[in-house]
C-alpha cells in the first residue's frame, strides 16, 4: 500500500502539458492573425457637396481661405509646399512647419473661430496622394506628445478642382 | 482496491474537461474578429494607404457608405506592375478605370435612393493608394459628386510616418 501511494504521487506530478500547449498555440495563432489584420485605420471626413450650386452671398465665410499649395516633381514626389506665398520646402519638416503655421493663423485650438475657417488644398495632379494626406493631418490638428489625444486644428477642408496637366 | 479507485478517482472523473471547449471557442473568437473586420472595411491588399498620425479611427460607425478602393497592382515584393491604378473590388469584383466609373456610381447612388435612404447621409470612403496620383482622387471624387454623394472619408493608416 505504501508503495503503491508513493507511486500514484509520482503520476501525479506528471503534468499533462498538452492541453497547455494547445491553449498557448491557439492564442499564439489568434494574436499573430488579429495583429496581422486589425491595423488601425482612420478616416479624414470632407464634406464636399457638388460645386454647381452658388452659395448664398450671406453666408460668406468671415475669413478668406488659407491656401496650401503642393507642386509635385514629374515623377509625383513632393518638389515644394507652399503656405499661401511662402515655400515650406518638402519632406517631414515641410508638413511640421505646416502645422506650426496653421497653429499661429488661428491662435488657440478649439477657438469657435476655427469653425468659420477653412483650408484650400491645391495639389498638382500627379502628385503622390500621400502627401495629400499629410497636408490635409497637418491642417487639421496634431497629436498631443503627452496625452496622445488629437488637437484639431480647422477641420473644413477644401480642394481646389484638379487641373489636368497639357 | 476495486473500492478504493472507485472511491478515490471517481471523484475526479466528474470533472468535465474544459480544455476542448476553450479550443473551440478561442477558434470562433478568432474566426469571427477575421471575418468581421473584413466586412467592415471591404479593404482590398492591393491598396497600400497612406499613413498619418492624425488619422484615428472613427468613433461612431458609419451607418451607410460606398467603399472606393483605389490602388495599383504590386508584385509580391511590393513593387508597382502597373503604372495605372485601378478601381478594385467595386464593379463585380472586376477592377476598372477609376474615371470610367461614373455610370456605377449613379447606379449605387440609385441603390440607395431605391432604400429610400439619404444620399447625403452615404458617406464614400475613399481607400486610395500613397502613390495614386492626387488628380486621379479628385476626379473620383468629382464623379461622386455628380452621382450626388456629398460626404466623404479619406482613409490612412494611423501611426507616425515611417
Amino acid at each position: 500500500m505504501a508503495r503503491r501511494r508513493k507511486q500514484s504521487k509520482g503520476e501525479k506530478l506528471e503534468t499533462n502539458m498538452s492541453a497547455m500547449i494547445d491553449i498557448v498555440f491557439q492564442l499564439l495563432i489568434f494574436f499573430m492573425l488579429t495583429l496581422k489584420i486589425v491595423e488601425p485605420e482612420g478616416d479624414f471626413n470632407i464634406n464636399m457637396p457638388a460645386q454647381g450650386t452658388p452659395t448664398n452671398p450671406s453666408d460668406d465665410p468671415p475669413f478668406p481661405d488659407i491656401k496650401v499649395k503642393l507642386r509635385a516633381n514629374s515623377d509625383g514626389t513632393l518638389a515644394r509646399l507652399e503656405f499661401g506665398t511662402r515655400n515650406l520646402g518638402n519632406g517631414p519638416a515641410a508638413f511640421e512647419q505646416l502645422n506650426i503655421e496653421i497653429l499661429k493663423v488661428i491662435g488657440r485650438p478649439g477657438d469657435p473661430i476655427t469653425k468659420d475657417m477653412a483650408v484650400e488644398i491645391d495639389a498638382d495632379y500627379q502628385l503622390h496622394f500621400s502627401n495629400v494626406i499629410n497636408a490635409v493631418g497637418a491642417c487639421t490638428g496634431r497629436v498631443d506628445k503627452r496625452s496622445g489625444k488629437v488637437v484639431k486644428y480647422i477641420e473644413k477642408i477644401k480642394f481646389k478642382p484638379p487641373t489636368i496637366p497639357g | 482496491m476495486a473500492k478504493r479507485d472507485r472511491s478515490s478517482s471517481g471523484a475526479p472523473a466528474a470533472e468535465i474537461d474544459m480544455t476542448p471547449m476553450i479550443d473551440i471557442v478561442f477558434q470562433l473568437i478568432a474566426f469571427f474578429m477575421v471575418i468581421t473586420n473584413f466586412e467592415q472595411t471591404q479593404a482590398d491588399e492591393r491598396v497600400k494607404l497612406p499613413r498619418d498620425a492624425l488619422a484615428k479611427p472613427a468613433e461612431v460607425k458609419v451607418e451607410h457608405q460606398v467603399v472606393l478602393n483605389v490602388g495599383f497592382y504590386r508584385d509580391m515584393k511590393g513593387e508597382k506592375t502597373d503604372a495605372q491604378p485601378w478601381l478594385f473590388n467595386f464593379v463585380d469584383g472586376e477592377p476598372v478605370l477609376p474615371l470610367s466609373s461614373g455610370s456605377q456610381l449613379k447606379k449605387e447612388a440609385k441603390l440607395f435612393a431605391n432604400k429610400q435612404i439619404d444620399i447625403k447621409d452615404v458617406v464614400v470612403k475613399v481607400r486610395a493608394d500613397s502613390e495614386v496620383q492626387t488628380g486621379i482622387v479628385q476626379e473620383l471624387i468629382k464623379l461622386c459628386q455628380d452621382a450626388g454623394f456629398e460626404k466623404f472619408a479619406m482613409s490612412a493608416m494611423s501611426g507616425p510616418e515611417e
